[in-house]
C-alpha cells in the first residue's frame, strides 16, 4: 500500500478510501467541536490552530528546505499588526486585509531570504534571530503602529457576519486552517516542494540539477512567512490588543520547537506538534491543582525548595517532555507514530 | 445527521445553562461563598510581580479566618499567566466558564490586563485594581473597571513638581523602560515641565532586556541634569544608579512606587539607594500604622508561606483588594454586582493602608470617576 | 574626543562578558556542533549556588568560588552526559530543541528553589566604584572582567595548544572518525569539552551576579555571546573574544550617537552586513561544501 507506482499516486490528494474516511471524519469532527465542550476550550482550539498554521508555515523552511529560523515572531508581529492597522487606518475590510498583511510578512521573508542565500547554520540561526527582534524594536519605535503603548484590534466583521464570540471565530480559523495546511501540502507535492526537498538534501547538487538556489530559497523564507503572518493577523483578534512586547524571541523558539517536536518534514507531525506544545503551554499552570500530583509537589516544594516558586514546576515539566521527545526519537512525534504503525503492520505475527 | 448533532448540542447547553442560572442568584456567589478571581506572573520575565497574588491570597485568608464578610467566605482563585496574554485570556476564560468568579480583583500588567478587558466588561464582571498604573484602565472609563493604582503620570508630575519647587532642580532628565509603563511617566513628567516653562534636558529609553546601562547613563551625564527620574523597573533603577556612582555622576535620583520597596532596594543596590526620593501607593514596609501592623501579624505571618517577604508587592495585593473587600462588606447580605458596582461608587476617601480611596458615579466622559487613587501621599 | 574614548572604554567593559559566553559556546560548538543554548542557566545554577553559599551560610568567598568551578565542571560533563549523550541519531535540530529543553528545566529549578526576586551576591570587588585613569573612568569590577576574560583566553590558548588533552580535543572537531582510530577517546573528550565550557560560562555568570542576580539574567549576555561568536567565526576561540569586543565598541558608540533605542538590535545588523561580506565570520576559514 504505501509503495508509490506512479506520480499520480504520489501527487494524489486522498490516497486511499481509508484517508477519504480520515478526513471526513475529522472535518465533521471540528465543525462539530464547538457545540461539544465549553467556551474555554473552543478557545484553546483557536489557540492550537493558529499555531498549527505557523507551525506548518515553519515547516517549509526548516523541515523541507533544511534552513532555520529563530526570527519567526517577527512575521508574526507584520501580519498582526498589518492586519489591524490596514482594518482600522485604510478601512480594509478583514479577508483583505489579512492578506495583505501576510503579503507584506511575505515580502519580508524574500528579504531574510537574501543573506540566508549565503549562509546556514549558526550563522543563519543569529540572523534571523536578529531579524525577530528588530522587527518588535521597529514597531514599538513607531507611533503609527501605536508605539509601545499598544493597539486595539477593531471588531471582526465580515460581510455582514460579526465574529464576537469565540465560537463563531473558531470556524473562520477553522476554515482557514484547513486551506492553508491543504495548500501547503499540495504546494510540498508539485515542483516547488521537490525544490525545497532537494535544496535541504544537497543544495550544491540541486543546482547543478536546474534547481534556482535564489529563487526557491527566498520562495521558502517567504511562503513561510506568508502563513506566519497569516497566523498573526488571526491571533490579533484572539487578544484583540498587541503591543510590541507579545512577539518575544520565546515566541520564535516555540514556534521551532512546534516544528521539531512534531517532526521535521511531516505536515501532520508539525500539526500534533504544533497541538501537544501549545495544549502543554496553556494547560500546564493547573498542574498544581492535579490531585496528588499538586500536594505532593507542594509538600516536596515545602521541604526542599520555596512555595513562591513552585509554579515553575511547569517549565521542568516542558522541558523535561520536549527533551524527552528529541532523545528517543528524532524525528519527534511523527517518527514515534511511523514506528508503532509499523509494529502493528504485520500484528499479530 | 450534522444538523441534528447541532440541535441536540444546542438543546444541551441551554440546558446546562438554564440549569446554571437557577441554582445561582448571581455567578459566584453563593450562601457560603463568593468566587473572586485573579491572575498573576508566578513564572516567566516578571515573575517578581507573583507576590501580588500570593499578597491577596493571604489577605483573604485573614478575612476568611475572622469570619468571612457576612457569613460568607472568600474563596480565591489564582493561577500563573507568566504575562503572557495568551495566557492571561486561558485562565480567565476557564475559571469564568468553570467555577463561575463575582468579581476579579488585580491581576498583574497592561498587556495582560488589556487583553481581557474587553471579554470581563462585555460580561459586566466587576474588576477591581488592575496593578498596573496605565492610562489605558479610565479611558474611556468601563463601569465595572474601578482602577486603584495611581497614575504613573499623575506620579512623574508629583516628583516633578516636588523637584522643581521644593528643591528648586533646574534640570531634569528622565530614563523610562520602554513601554506603556515609562512613556506614561514620560508624558506626566513633561507635561509638568511645560507648566514651568521648562524641558527634560534628557530622555533616555531602556529596553526590558538591556543589561548594560553606560551609555545611557553616560547620556544623561552629558546632558548634565541635577534630577534624574527613573522610570525603569527595580533591576534598571539600581544599575543607573550605581553605574552614576561608578561614573561620579551624583543628581538627585527620583523614582516611582514600582520602586518604593526601600529594604529591597537597599539591599540589592548594596546600600546606594539611600537618598533616592520615590513615590508610594501605599504605606513603607515598615510603617508603625496599625493596619499595617495588623495585615502583618494576621495576614502575612499566618497566611504566607514561610519563604514570602513582606515587601512592598506582597501588600500591593492587599492595597488592590481592599476596596472591594470594603464594597462587599457595604452589600451586605444581598450580593449582586449591580451592587457592588453601587456601594463601590458610594465610596469616599476610603482609608486602608494606601491613599485615600474614592470613585464616583458612572460617567463616559470623566475618566476620573472609575480612577480610585488620585495622588500618591508622598509626592 | 574624551567621550568617544569613554565610549570604546565603555564597551571594552561591556564585551568581557559576551566574551566569556561567546567562548564557552565556542568550545561546545567546535566540538559537537551544537549551539548550547543551555549554557546561560548553565552558569546561572552555579551563580545561584555560590550564592546560596555566600549568602545563606556565610561562607568566604575564596573557599566557594573555586568550589562552584569545579561545580560547575562536573555539571557540564553530567549534562552531556545524561542528556546529550543518549540522543539517537542526533540531527543538528533536534540537538538544538534539546539544549532548549535543558534551559527550561534548569532555569525552572533556580527559580523554583530561589524565587523570582533580585538578589545581589557578597563579593569583595564593587561593581558601582570605579578606577580613573586619565579621564576615563571603569568600574573596579569590570576592570577585573577584563582580567579574567584575558587570563581565561590565555590559559585556554595554551591548553588547547600544548596540553596533551587539547590537542586530542582539536583532533576530534577535526575529525571525530580519524581521532577514533588513533586511539583518542573521543566520548570522553567531548565530555570533557562540555565540562570546560560550562567552567568558562560560570564565571561569566558570577562576575553578573555580583551586580544583580534574577532567573532571567542570562538570557541577554547569553544572546549577546552567542553574537559575538557568529561575528567572530563560530569555531575560532580568538575569534569569538575580538568578535565580543567588537560588539561592545559598536553597541556602545551607536547608542551614544545614533539612538540609544536600537543599541541591542545595531550588533545584529552589523552581523548581517559582515556575514553577507564573510559568511564564515571574521575568523573563521570558509569550507567550500562538496557535494
Amino acid at each position: 500500500m504505501d509503495m508509490k507506482r506512479d506520480y499520480y499516486e504520489d501527487i494524489r490528494f486522498f490516497t486511499s478510501g481509508v484517508t477519504v474516511f480520515w478526513f471526513v471524519v475529522l472535518i465533521v469532527f471540528l465543525s462539530a467541536f464547538p457545540f461539544l465542550v465549553k467556551n474555554y476550550y473552543v478557545y484553546v482550539a483557536n489557540y492550537m490552530a493558529i499555531n498549527v498554521i505557523v507551525a506548518v508555515g515553519l515547516n517549509i523552511l526548516v523541515g523541507y528546505t533544511g534552513q532555520i529560523s529563530l526570527g519567526h515572531a517577527g512575521f508574526f508581529a507584520i501580519g498582526a499588526y498589518g492586519t489591524v492597522t490596514l482594518m482600522t487606518s485604510a478601512h480594509v475590510p478583514f479577508l483583505p486585509a489579512l492578506f495583505l498583511a501576510a503579503g507584506t510578512a511575505a515580502f519580508f521573508g524574500f528579504l531574510l531570504g537574501l543573506p540566508a542565500l549565503r549562509l546556514e547554520g549558526p550563522y543563519l540561526a543569529i540572523v534571523t534571530l536578529g531579524f525577530g527582534l528588530t522587527v518588535t524594536q521597529v514597531i514599538g519605535k513607531l507611533d503609527f503602529f501605536g508605539g509601545r503603548q499598544g493597539l486595539h484590534a477593531p471588531d471582526l466583521v465580515i460581510g455582514s457576519w460579526n465574529l464576537d464570540t469565540d465560537r463563531e471565530f473558531y470556524y473562520l480559523v477553522m476554515v482557514i486552517t484547513v486551506v492553508m495546511v491543504v495548500a501547503v501540502r499540495n504546494i510540498i507535492k508539485t515542483r516547488v516542494g521537490r525544490a525545497f526537498i532537494a535544496i535541504r538534501d544537497a543544495d550544491i547538487a540541486a543546482e547543478a540539477m536546474g534547481v534556482n538556489l535564489v529563487v526557491f530559497k527566498t520562495l521558502a523564507f517567504a511562503l513561510s512567512a506568508f502563513c506566519t503572518g497569516i497566523a498573526g493577523g488571526l491571533y490579533a483578534f484572539v487578544l484583540r490588543f498587541i503591543e510590541p512586547e507579545i512577539f518575544t524571541l520565546l515566541m520564535s523558539i516555540m514556534f521551532l520547537a512546534m516544528v521539531v517536536v512534531g517532526g521535521l518534514g511531516s505536515i501532520m507531525g508539525s500539526i500534533t506538534g504544533a497541538c501537544l506544545l501549545s495544549w502543554m503551554d496553556l494547560q500546564l499552570r493547573n498542574i498544581l491543582s492535579f490531585p496528588h500530583v499538586g500536594t505532593w509537589l507542594e509538600s516536596l516544594s515545602r521541604m526542599y525548595f520555596s512555595i513562591t516558586g513552585v509554579s515553575n514546576i511547569q517549565f521542568i515539566l516542558f522541558g523535561g517532555i520536549m527533551i524527552a521527545i528529541m532523545l528517543f526519537e528524532p524525528l519527534g512525534i511523527f517518527g514515534i507514530w511511523i514506528r508503532t504503525k509499523k509494529y502493528w503492520k504485520t500484528w499479530p505475527f | 445527521m450534522r444538523s441534528s448533532g447541532f440541535k441536540l448540542a444546542a438543546a444541551v447547553s441551554a440546558l446546562v445553562l438554564g440549569l446554571a442560572f437557577g441554582v445561582w442568584a448571581e455567578e459566584g456567589v453563593t450562601d457560603t461563598e463568593i468566587h473572586i478571581g485573579q491572575w498573576g506572573p508566578q513564572t516567566g520575565p516578571a515573575a517578581a510581580w507573583g507576590s501580588v497574588a500570593r499578597g491577596t491570597d493571604a489577605y483573604f485568608k485573614m478575612i476568611n479566618a475572622e469570619g468571612g464578610i457576612h457569613g460568607r467566605k472568600l474563596i480565591h482563585h489564582m493561577f500563573d499567566d507568566a504575562y503572557n496574554p495568551a495566557k492571561t485570556l486561558a485562565g480567565v476564560k476557564e475559571l469564568q466558564e468553570g467555577t463561575g468568579m463575582f468579581a476579579w480583583v488585580s491581576g498583574v500588567g497592561t498587556a495582560p490586563g488589556l487583553a481581557v478587558k474587553d471579554y470581563l466588561m462585555e460580561r459586566k464582571i466587576p474588576w477591581v485594581g488592575p496593578s498596573a498604573g496605565s492610562l489605558h484602565w479610565i479611558t474611556p472609563p468601563e463601569k465595572y473597571l474601578f482602577a486603584v493604582y495611581p497614575l504613573y503620570y499623575i506620579e512623574a508630575k508629583a516628583l516633578v513638581r516636588y523637584g522643581v519647587e521644593k528643591m528648586g532642580f533646574k534640570k531634569v532628565a528622565i530614563i523610562y523602560q520602554n513601554d506603556d509603563y515609562g512613556k506614561n511617566g514620560v508624558k506626566g513628567a513633561k507635561e509638568e515641565l511645560a507648566e514651568h516653562n521648562m524641558k527634560l534636558v534628557a530622555e533616555v529609553p531602556v529596553n526590558l532586556t538591556d543589561s548594560d546601562l553606560k551609555p545611557h547613563v553616560m547620556k544623561l551625564k552629558n546632558s548634565g541634569a541635577d534630577m534624574v527620574l527613573l522610570w525603569t523597573s527595580p533591576k534598571h533603577a539600581v544599575i543607573t544608579v550605581g553605574t552614576s556612582k561608578a561614573m561620579q555622576f551624583s543628581p538627585q535620583f527620583m523614582s516611582t512606587s514600582t520602586c518604593s520597596d526601600f529594604p529591597l532596594m537597599m539591599h540589592i543596590s548594596k546600600g546606594l539607594w539611600e537618598g533616592v526620593i520615590a513615590a508610594t501607593f501605599a504605606e513603607l514596609p515598615d510603617s508603625p500604622h496599625p493596619l499595617m501592623q495588623k495585615y502583618k501579624k494576621d495576614a502575612f505571618e499566618k497566611f504566607a508561606a514561610k519563604d514570602e517577604r513582606w515587601g512592598l508587592f506582597f501588600y500591593a495585593g492587599i492595597v488592590f483588594a481592599e476596596p472591594l473587600v470594603e464594597g462587599i462588606k457595604r452589600c451586605g447580605k444581598d450580593l449582586t454586582r449591580e451592587r457592588l458596582v453601587k456601594e463601590l461608587e458610594g465610596l469616599k476617601d476610603f482609608q486602608g493602608i494606601s491613599g485615600k480611596i474614592g470613585y464616583k458615579p458612572f460617567d463616559p466622559n470623566d475618566p476620573s470617576c472609575r480612577q480610585g487613587q488620585n495622588h500618591s501621599p508622598d509626592g | 574626543m574624551l567621550n568617544f574614548l569613554q565610549m570604546v572604554v565603555n564597551g571594552i567593559a561591556a564585551g568581557s562578558i559576551y566574551a566569556l559566553m561567546g567562548l564557552a559556546m565556542v568550545i561546545i560548538y567546535k566540538t559537537s556542533e551544537v549551539p548550547n543554548f543551555a549554557q546561560g542557566e548553565m552558569a546561572l545554577v552555579c551563580s545561584y549556588l555560590a550564592y546560596m553559599f555566600l549568602d545563606q551560610y556565610g561562607l568566604p568567598v575564596y573557599a566557594v568560588f573555586p568550589a562552584v568551578l569545579v561545580f560547575a565542571f562536573l555539571l557540564g560533563c553530567l549534562l552531556e552526559f545524561a542528556v546529550l549523550r543518549r540522543a539517537k541519531e542526533p540531527n543538528v535540530l533536534g540537538m538544538i530543541i534539546i539544549t532548549i529543553g535543558l534551559e527550561m528545566i534548569l532555569m525552572g529549578i533556580v527559580s523554583w528553589k530561589f524565587g523570582a526576586e533580585q538578589k545581589t551576591m557578597p563579593f569583595p570587588v564593587s561593581p558601582y566604584d570605579s578606577l580613573v585613569i586619565g579621564k576615563l573612568y571603569i568600574s573596579s569590577l569590570e576592570a577585573m572582567m577584563l582580567c579574567v576574560t584575558l587570563v581565561i583566553m590565555g590559559i585556554l590558548f595554551v591548553f588547547l595548544r600544548f596540553s596533551k588533552l587539547g590537542v586530542a580535543m582539536k583532533a576530534t572537531q577535526q575529525n571525530a572518525t580519524a581521532a577514533r582510530l588513533m586511539g583518542i577517546r573521543v566520548r570522553r573528550i567531548l565530555m570533557g569539552t562540555w565540562g570546560i565550557s560550562s567552567v568558562v560560562g560560570c564565571t561569566a555568570g558570577l562576575l553578573i551576579s555580583t551586580t544583580l542576580m534574577q532567573p532571567y539574567m542570562m538570557w541577554d549576555p547569553l544572546l549577546k555571546g552567542f553574537a559575538a561568536a557568529v561575528l567572530g567565526g563560530m569555531t575560532s576561540l580568538p575569534g569569538a573574544v575580538v568578535g565580543a569586543y567588537l560588539l561592545g565598541i559598536i553597541e556602545n558608540l551607536f547608542g551614544g550617537y545614533v539612538s540609544i533605542e536600537f543599541k541591542s538590535t545595531v550588533a545584529f545588523a552589523v552581523i548581517v552586513l559582515i556575514l553577507c561580506i564573510k559568511p564564515s565570520g571574521l575568523f573563521a576559514r570558509h569550507y567550500v561544501k562538496k557535494v
